[in-house]
C-alpha cells in the first residue's frame, strides 16, 4: 500500500532514469575508494536523497538500506533537553540538525564528533569510513557550519560527509570548498514523462498523454509531486481521461484565498511565494513588478529575521498600500523612489 | 471652499497690517485693498486655517467646494467661520460667499446644535434666519441681506477694545462664554469676562466694572470708539471680531484677529445699529450653550429679544453693574425665547455619544497649534473650571494641568461654584444643559488661554480671601503646636537623660528631633492628627475599647457596627496612608500596649504558636528562667493589656511557612486584641483570614485632607511651596503621605522653595520607581496625544518605555499597530482616509519588520546588544509614531483596551505543529526521503486522501485501509491526530474532524488499539504507554534492553526484497516476526 513515490523509488544508480552522466560519475566515485565529502544541492523533488541512497548502496551494498531510527537526547548549555532523531544503518548516519533550531551547533559538536571519533570496527567492511548525511544543510546556522569545518578535515579517515541542501547560497564558503559540489537539477518535462510512463507501466495502467502533460505542468519539475499527483488523479478518476483538474493541496488553496482577500479588500517563505504568485496572476501588469519586488524584499527579511509573521504582515500592508494607491490614482509608485 | 477660504485668508493676513496702522478711518478704506494685497499670504493662512481644524482637506485641494463643505460639516467650528467670512466679503466678493453660506448652514445647523460647540458660531446662524434683525427681516429670503446683518454686528465690537467687550456682553455674550472677551487684552478682558459672570451670579468684585459700563455705552456709539481703541489695544478687538465673525478663535493668533477688525470696521459703518440686536440674541443663546437652532428661532422671539435689549442697554450704560445684570437678564430672556422655539428642534439637540467618544479619543484636532501662554503665578486662583468637549489644540490633560499650574481648580461637572466652563467641540449635552440652567459663563479655548495670558493675579472675592486667611492661620497654628510638641519632647528627653545620668542606667537613646526623619518627627501622635479614614479609626478605637467586654461575652454580640463578633481586625489599604500609625495610636488610646510584629520578624508557625501564647502552659519559659506569667514576643511582655499588631501580613511568605494558617488559629482563640495589617486582602493566601477577622479597608485620603497637614509641616520647616504644588505632589504620589514627606525632606536639602515645574519633576523622578506593565506602556505609546505637539515626552523618554520590558513591548506594539485609529488622519475621509491609513500601517509594519531584523542581530549569534536602543526605536517608538491614536475596539472578550499579544500563542502553536510535523516526518523517514516541508507540502495532501478523507466519506468501512496505510508509513494514532491538525483551509483539523462521525472515530480508535502496529522507533516517553498496552497481550518486554538495542525496525518488505541480510542482527528479525504474528492474530480475530 505504499504510495507510488515510495514504491518505485530507484534503489541503485542503474535504476535512475535521468541525469545518466551524474549517475556514472557517482558510480566511479564510489568505486575509486577515495570518496570525497559531497554537497548535493538542487530543488525539492529532483532526486537528491534518492541519489544519495543509491550512492551509498554502491559504496556499502544493500546493508545501507537497513535503516533504523534512533533518538538521541542531549543537553544544551542552558540545560534544556533536546531530542534529535537519527536515522542510521550500520554504515551511515543521517541527521537533521536544523530540527533543533538554534541548537544545531551543539548537535554538530557533540553527536557528529562522537560519531567521527569511533572507527569502523568491522574489518570486512567495504570502506573504512562511515558516511554522515546532513539534511537541510542550508538551514544550518552559521555557528553550526563553522563547527563543521574542522571536523570535516580532522576526521576525514573515519567519516565522510554528505550534505544535502536546496541551495548553496546559505552554506559558507569554507564548507563549499571542502566538498565536491553535485548539482541535482530538476528533471525536464520529457524526463518526467518518462518516469511517469514507467510507473504507469509497472502499475499496469494506461496514462493518456493529456493527463501526463497536466501532471507535469502542475508539478513544476518536482518529480515527487508529480508522482503524488499522478496517484491522486488515479484515485479520483481511475481511467485518467477527460479533463482532469489536478486537485491543489490544501495549503495552496489557502494561500490563494489569502491572496484573493488581500486584493479584494484593503482595509512562511513558501506562503509568501505562493501568495505573491497568486497575486501576480490577478493584478494588472503594472503592479506585477511591484509585487514580485516586495515579495522578494520581505522574503529576504523573513529569512534574516526570526519572527516571520512580522514580515508577512509588512508585505501584506505594503501590497495593500500599493494596490490601493494604484486603484485610486491609477499609477503605481516608482520602485526607485521607494 | 474657495469662497469661504478667501475671507479667512483675509482675516488672518490682515492682522499684521492692521496692527501697524490702526487708524480706523484708514481701515475702512483699506479692507478691499488689503484683501487683494494679501493675496499670497491668504493662501498660507487659509491652509493654517484649515489645518487648525485639523484636516487639510482644503489644503490638499483635492476636494473642491463640495468637499470643503463636507469637511466643514464635520467640524462645527469651521463652518461658522466660512459663513462669517462670506459676510464680510460681501462687498467685495459678492457671489461666491453667499453660496457657501447657504450650504454650510443647511448642513451644519443641526450639527451646531447637537454639538453645542463654541457659541461663536451661533450668532451667525441667527443672522441667517430671516426673522432676527429688523433689517434682515425685510429681506429674509436674500442671503446677502442676512449676511450683512451679522457682519454689521461684528464690526461694532471690533474697533475698540471696549467695544469688543461690549459686543461680548451684548452680542458676544454667547461667545463670551467662549471667553473671547476675556482673551482680548490682559486684565481688562479677563476681568470683564469675570465680571459678567460674576454679575450673573450676583457677585460684585470687579476691577473693571468701569470698563463694562463703557462698553455698554459704546455699544450704542459703536462707530465712534472703534478707531480709538483699536490703536490702543490691538488684541482686544480681534477676539471680539472673531467671535462675531464666527471664525474659530482657536485657529488664529491674536494678530490675525486684529486684522479682521480692520476689515470689519468698514462693514460696520455700513451696517446699521438695528442690525446689532440680532447678533445679541444669538450670542446669548450661544452663551447658554443651548444655542438652539438659529433658524428656528422664531421671528417673534428675536424681536422680543431685540426689544429687551434696547430696553436694557440704556440701563446698562447708567451703571456698570446694573448694566452687567441687565445684559445677563437679556440673555436669559433671549434664551427663554430660544428655548421656546427650540423645543421644536429638540431632536436636533440629540447628542451623539458615539461620535463624541470617537472625537474625544481622536484627541485635539490641531494639537499644539496655539501657543500656551505664560501667566502670572496663581492667576487662576479661586476659579473653578469645568472642561467639556474637545479643545482644538490642548488635550484635556494638558488643559487641566494648565489650570492647576495657576492654582485653579478643575471639577468634573458644572455647578453653581463653577467660574468658567471651557467648552470645546462636541461638548456633552447634559453639561451644556446644566450650564444653561445655572447660567455659568463659558469660554472657548482661546478665551481660556487668553484668560491665563491676561490675568494678572488671583481674583478673589472676600469669602475666598477669608477662607484663605483662615486656612493660613490654621496652618500656622498647627505648626506652632508641632513646634511646641517638639520642644516638649526635647525637654523631656533632656530631663530623662539628666535624671539617668548619675544612675548609670543606660537611657533609651532618642534621637533629637532635628536628626529624625520627617516621617517619624511628624508622625501623628493622636487620633486627631491622622489624615483621612476618620470613620475607620473611630471604629477601630471603639472596637478596642469594647474588646474586653466582648471577650467576656464570648464574641457573641455583634455590637452596633458588627465588630463585636471579631477577635481581630484586618486593615487593608495601599502603603503610606497611615494604617500602622492608626493601629498604634488607637491601641495606645484604648489603653493597650501595642506589640508590633512585622515582616522583619520571623513569623513562622512555630514562632507564632509559641511566642504569642498568652496563658503559657508550657514549661519552656520556666526552664529558661523566664517569667511564668507571660511570654515575650520580640522582647516585650505580653499581658492582658497588650494589643498585637501584625503588620504586613501579606508579606508572610517563604520563611514564614504556615504563618497565615497559624495566625488564623491564633486569632480564633486569642485573648488579646489583634490588628492585622496588609496591603491587599484579596490575595489567595489571605483567604483564611477573611472569615475570622473584621475587614476594614483604609482608603487613600483626599488631597485636601492631607494638604493642610503637609502645609503646616512645610510652614514649620520654613519651606515655601504653594498649595497647588503640594496638591500636585499629593496627587502624584497617590496620596501617599509618607512618600510626600520623604520627597519633601529630601528636597529641602537643596532648596526650600518649589515651583510647579519642580514639583512635577520631583513626582516624575519618584514615579520612575515603578515598572510599568506592557499594557500601560502600549497605552502610553499609542494614545491620541502620544506624539501630538502638546506632548512633552522626548524621544528618549518614549524609548525608555521600551526598556521597561524589552521582550514584551515590541510584541504588544505588533499586536496593536493595526488596532488604532491614527490621530494624524482625522482630517481625511473616505477613500483617502483608507489610503493614508494603509500607508501608515505599511510604514509601521516596515518598522516592525526592521525591528525584527535588529532583534535577530541582538539575540542571534552576533549578540549585538548595543543595538537595543535602535531596536527600541524600530520596534516600538517608530511604529507608535505612525499609528498613534484612539484604540479601536479590539473585538476580543475584553472589548476595549490593550490585549495580550497573540504572537506568543501563535508562536507556541507553530512550534507545536512543527514538532508534530517533525515527528511525522521522522516516522515516515524509513519510507520517504522528503524533509519536513516537503512532507507537508507534497505528501500530506495526498496522504490525507488516503487516511483522513475516506473516514469522512465512507465511515467505518474505510478504517481498515486507513490503518493499513498508516502502518505502512509507521504512523501511530497520535500521528494521525497531529496529521489532521496540520491541515489548513478545507482540510482544517476541526472542520475535518466534524465531518467524521463520532461513531467512526471511536471505531477507528478502538480498532487501532486492538492490533499491534509497526513502529519506526521508540521515543523515550513512549515507554510508559507502551508498557500498558503490551501488558494486555503478554509478558512485557524488558524495556531497558529494547532501549539499548536501538529499536529494531520492522521491515517486512525489505526482508522479501533483499537477500543480502547477512549483516543484519538476528534480534531485529525476530522482533519483527513477533510483531507480525501478533498483528496477524489480531487480524484473524477480527475476521472471526
Amino acid at each position: 500500500m505504499s504510495l507510488w513515490v515510495d514504491k518505485y523509488r530507484p534503489r541503485t544508480l542503474d535504476d535512475l532514469h535521468y541525469h545518466e552522466q551524474l549517475s556514472s560519475r557517482l558510480r566511479s566515485l564510489a568505486a575509486s575508494g577515495d570518496f570525497p565529502h559531497i554537497l548535493f544541492y538542487g530543488p525539492s523533488g529532483a532526486g537528491k536523497k534518492t541519489r544519495i541512497m543509491c550512492t551509498l548502496r554502491e559504496l556499502y551494498g544493500p546493508g545501507v538500506e537497513k535503516l533504523r531510527i534512533d533518538q538521541r537526547v542531549f543537553v544544551t548549555p542552558s540545560n534544556r533537553k533536546l531530542d534529535v532523531n537519527v536515522v542510521q544503518s550500520n554504515y551511515h548516519i543521517e541527521l537533521t540538525p536544523s530540527d533543533v533550531g538554534m541548537y544545531d551547533r551543539v548537535v554538530i559538536q557533540d553527536i557528529l564528533k562522537e560519531i567521527a571519533q569511533t572507527q569502523q570496527v568491522d574489518l570486512n567492511a567495504k570502506q573504512r569510513f562511515k558516511v554522515v548525511i546532513i539534511n537541510e544543510a542550508d538551514a544550518l546556522t552559521r555557528d553550526a557550519q563553522a563547527a563543521l569545518r574542522r571536523t570535516m578535515e580532522k576526521y576525514m579517515t573515519n567519516m565522510r560527509l554528505i550534505l544535502c541542501a536546496n541551495s548553496t547560497s546559505k552554506i559558507i564558503a569554507p564548507i563549499r570548498s571542502r566538498c565536491l559540489l553535485v548539482r541535482v537539477a530538476a528533471p525536464t518535462d520529457e524526463e518526467m514523462g518518462k518516469v511517469l510512463t514507467h510507473v504507469a507501466k509497472k502499475e499496469r495502467i494506461h496514462l493518456p498523454d493529456p493527463a501526463s502533460q497536466s501532471i507535469i505542468a502542475t508539478s513544476q519539475g518536482n518529480l515527487r509531486k508529480a508522482l503524488l499527483v499522478f496517484e491522486a488523479m488515479r484515485m479520483q478518476k481511475p481511467d485518467l481521461t477527460g479533463d482532469i483538474d489536478v486537485a491543489k493541496p490544501d495549503w495552496e488553496t489557502y494561500c490563494n484565498k489569502v491572496a484573493d482577500s488581500i486584493l479584494q479588500e484593503q482595509s512562511a517563505q513558501r506562503l509568501l511565494d505562493t501568495i505573491a504568485e497568486r497575486m501576480v496572476e490577478k493584478v494588472d501588469d503594472q503592479l506585477k513588478e511591484q509585487i514580485v519586488h516586495w515579495a522578494a524584499y520581505y522574503e529576504l527579511r523573513m529569512r534574516m529575521g526570526s519572527k516571520k509573521i512580522f514580515h508577512i504582515e509588512a508585505f501584506i500592508a505594503k501590497v495593500m498600500t500599493v494596490y490601493k494607491n494604484y486603484m485610486m490614482m491609477g499609477l503605481a509608485p516608482d520602485l526607485d523612489e521607494v | 471652499m474657495p469662497p469661504s477660504a478667501s475671507p479667512a485668508k483675509r482675516t488672518t493676513a490682515s492682522p499684521r497690517k492692521s496692527q501697524s496702522s490702526q487708524n480706523p478711518g484708514e481701515k475702512r478704506k483699506t479692507p478691499a485693498k488689503e484683501k487683494d494685497k494679501d493675496g499670497p499670504p491668504p493662501g498660507r493662512d487659509i491652509r493654517n486655517f484649515f489645518a487648525q481644524p485639523r484636516t487639510t482637506a482644503a489644503g490638499v485641494g483635492s476636494a473642491p467646494a463640495k468637499s470643503a463643505a463636507s469637511a466643514n460639516g464635520t467640524g462645527t467650528g469651521k463652518r461658522p467661520i466660512t459663513i462669517d467670512d462670506s459676510d464680510e466679503d460681501e462687498p467685495i466678493e459678492s457671489k461666491p460667499p453667499i453660496k457657501t453660506e447657504n450650504k454650510p448652514r443647511a448642513s451644519t445647523t443641526s450639527k451646531h446644535f447637537t454639538s453645542t460647540s463654541s457659541s461663536s458660531n451661533r450668532p451667525i446662524v441667527l443672522d441667517d434666519t430671516p426673522s432676527p434683525p429688523p433689517k434682515s427681516a425685510a429681506k429674509p429670503s436674500a442671503p446677502k441681506s442676512s449676511s450683512k446683518a451679522p457682519a454689521a454686528a461684528p464690526s461694532k465690537p471690533m474697533p475698540l477694545k471696549r467695544k469688543v467687550i461690549d459686543s461680548d456682553d451684548s452680542d458676544g455674550g454667547s461667545r463670551a462664554g467662549a471667553g473671547t472677551g476675556v482673551r482680548s487684552k490682559p486684565n481688562k478682558r479677563q476681568s470683564i469676562g469675570v465680571g459678567r459672570r460674576a454679575v450673573a451670579k450676583g457677585k460684585v468684585n470687579y476691577l473693571e466694572s468701569s470698563d463694562e459700563e463703557e462698553e455698554e455705552e459704546e455699544e450704542e456709539e459703536v462707530e465712534v470708539k472703534p478707531t480709538v481703541v483699536a490703536k490702543g489695544k490691538k488684541k482686544e478687538p480681534s477676539p471680539m471680531e472673531i467671535d462675531d465673525d464666527e471664525d474659530d478663535p482657536d485657529d488664529f493668533d491674536d494678530d490675525d484677529f486684529d486684522d479682521e477688525d480692520a476689515d470689519d470696521l468698514p462693514k460696520k459703518s455700513k451696517s446699521k445699529t438695528g442690525a446689532k440686536p440680532p447678533p445679541k440674541p444669538a450670542a446669548a443663546s450661544g452663551a447658554t450653550k443651548k444655542s438652539s437652532t438659529p433658524k428656528k428661532v422664531s421671528a417673534a422671539a428675536t424681536k422680543k429679544a431685540v426689544k429687551e435689549e434696547t430696553a436694557t442697554t440704556p440701563k446698562a450704560s447708567a451703571s456698570s453693574k446694573a448694566g452687567g445684570k441687565s445684559v445677563q437678564a437679556k440673555k436669559e430672556k433671549e434664551i427663554d425665547g430660544d428655548e421656546a422655539d427650540g423645543g421644536v428642534k429638540k431632536e436636533k439637540q440629540k447628542f451623539d455619544w458615539r461620535a463624541a467618544a470617537a472625537a474625544r479619543s481622536a484627541g485635539p484636532r490641531a494639537p499644539g497649534s496655539k501657543e500656551i501662554p505664560e501667566g502670572a503665578p496663581n492667576c487662576l486662583e479661586g476659579m473653578t473650571f469645568v472642561f467639556t468637549g474637545e479643545l482644538d489644540s490642548l488635550g484635556r490633560d494638558d488643559a487641566v494641568e494648565l489650570v492647576k499650574r495657576y492654582s485653579g481648580k478643575v471639577t468634573g461637572a458644572p455647578s453653581g461654584k463653577t467660574t468658567f466652563v471651557v467648552v470645546g467641540e462636541n461638548a456633552g449635552a447634559s453639561k451644556l444643559n446644566k450650564i444653561k440652567e445655572k447660567d455659568i459663563p463659558t469660554l472657548d479655548e482661546d478665551g481660556f488661554l487668553n484668560l491665563i495670558r491676561t490675568s494678572s493675579g488671583p481674583v478673589l472675592d472676600e469669602k475666598a480671601i477669608k477662607a484663605r486667611e483662615k486656612e493660613e492661620k490654621k496652618i500656622a497654628e498647627q505648626a506652632r503646636e508641632m513646634e511646641k510638641k517638639e520642644r516638649e519632647g526635647e525637654s523631656e528627653r533632656r530631663r530623662k537623660e539628666k535624671a539617668l545620668k548619675g544612675t548609670g542606667i543606660a537611657a533609651k537613646k532618642v534621637a533629637p528631633a532635628s536628626a529624625q526623619l520627617w516621617t517619624t518627627k511628624y508622625a501623628p501622635t493622636n487620633v486627631k492628627e491622622i489624615c483621612g479614614n476618620k470613620a475607620n479609626v473611630d471604629r477601630l478605637l471603639s472596637w478596642l475599647q469594647d474588646w474586653d467586654k466582648n471577650y467576656k461575652s464570648g464574641f457573641k454580640k455583634p455590637g452596633k457596627d458588627g465588630m463585636g463578633m471579631y477577635r481581630a481586625v484586618l486593615i487593608s489599604g495601599p502603603p503610606g496612608i497611615g494604617k500602622t500609625t492608626s493601629a498604634h495610636i488607637t491601641a495606645k488610646l484604648a489603653g493597650y500596649s501595642p506589640i508590633e510584629l512585622n515582616a522583619s520578624d520571623t513569623r513562622s508557625k512555630k514562632l507564632i504558636e509559641n511566642s504569642t501564647n498568652i496563658d503559657n502552659t508550657s514549661l519552656d519559659g520556666f526552664l529558661h528562667g523566664g517569667s511564668l506569667q507571660s511570654t515575650t514576643v520580640a522582647g516585650v511582655k505580653v499581658d492582658s493589656k497588650t494589643c498585637l499588631i501584625m503588620d504586613e501580613v501579606d508579606g508572610m511568605s517563604a520563611g514564614d511557612r504556615g504563618g497565615v494558617g497559624a495566625l488564623n488559629v491564633l486569632i480564633k482563640k486569642t485573648r488579646i486584641p489583634m490588628i492585622l495589617i496588609c496591603n491587599d486582602r484579596t490575595l489567595q493566601k489571605m483567604k483564611p483570614l477573611q472569615s475570622t477577622t473584621f475587614n476594614m479597608t483604609f482608603r487613600r485620603p483626599q488631597p485636601q485632607e492631607i494638604r493642610s497637614r503637609i502645609m503646616s509641616i512645610l510652614f514649620k520647616e520654613k519651606m515655601k511651596i504653594p498649595p497647588n504644588v503640594v496638591d500636585e505632589l499629593i496627587k502624584g504620589t497617590n496620596s501617599d503621605i509618607r512618600q510626600v514627606l520623604n520627597m519633601l525632606s529630601t528636597f529641602k536639602l537643596g532648596k526650600s522653595e518649589m515651583d510647579f515645574d519642580e514639583g512635577k519633576q520631583l513626582i516624575k523622578i519618584n514615579e520612575k520607581n515603578t515598572i510599568l506593565t506592557p499594557f500601560t506602556i502600549i497605552d502610553r505609546l499609542t494614545h491620541p496625544y502620544a506624539f501630538s505637539k502638546t506632548n512633552k515626552e522626548s524621544l528618549n523618554e518614549k524609548s525608555e518605555l521600551y526598556f521597561h520590558d524589552i521582550s514584551f513591548v515590541p510584541l504588544f506594539m505588533q499586536e496593536h499597530y493595526l488596532k488604532t485609529q491614527p490621530a494624524a488622519l482625522s482630517s481625511f475621509e473616505g477613500q483617502e482616509h483608507t489610503m493614508k491609513h494603509l500607508e501608515r500601517v505599511s510604514k509601521a509594519a516596515d518598522w516592525i519588520s526592521d525591528g525584527d531584523l535588529i532583534d535577530r542581530m541582538i539575540h542571534g549569534s552576533e549578540q549585538h546588544w548595543s543595538l537595543l536602543p535602535l531596536h527600541a526605536i524600530a520596534s516600538t517608538v517608530a511604529p507608535a509614531f505612525n499609528i498613534y491614536g484612539g484604540m479601536r475596539s479590539t473585538g476580543g472578550p475584553g472589548g476595549w483596551g490593550p490585549s495580550f499579544p497573540q504572537w506568543l500563542g501563535q508562536n507556541s502553536k507553530q512550534g507545536k505543529l512543527q514538532r508534530q510535523l517533525t515527528d511525522i516526518q521522522i516516522r515516515m523517514r524509513l519510507r520517504v526521503s522528503g524533509s519536513r516541508q516537503e512532507i507537508r507540502e507534497q505528501y500530506m495532501p495526498m496522504l490525507a486522501s488516503r487516511i483522513v478523507l475516506p473516514l469522512a466519506k465512507d465511515g467505518s468501512e474505510a478504517i481498515e485501509s486507513t490503518i493499513e496505510t498508516m502502518d505502512e508509513y509507521f504512523l501511530s494514532k497520535d500521528d494521525w491526530d497531529a496529521f489532521v491538525e496540520l491541515g489548513v483551509d478545507t482540510m482544517n483539523g476541526d472542520a475535518i474532524l466534524k465531518k467524521i462521525p463520532t461513531a467512526t472515530k471511536t471505531a477507528f480508535t478502538r480498532q487501532y488499539n486492538k492490533a499491534d502496529h509497526p513502529i519506526a522507533f521508540h521515543k523515550g516517553d513512549m515507554f510508559a504507554m507502551a508498557k500498558k498496552k503490551i501488558a494486555d497481550i503478554g509478558p512485557a518486554p524488558d524495556n531497558d534492553e529494547v532501549f539499548e538495542e536501538d529499536e529494531p525496525v520492522p521491515d517486512d518488505d525489505e526482508g522479501a526484497n533483499g537477500e543480502d541480510e547477512g549483516l543484519n542482527d538476528v534480534s531485529k528479525d525476530r522482533l519483527i516476526k513477533e510483531v507480525k504474528k501478533k498483528a496477524d492474530k489480531a487480524a484473524k480475530g477480527k475476521k472471526k
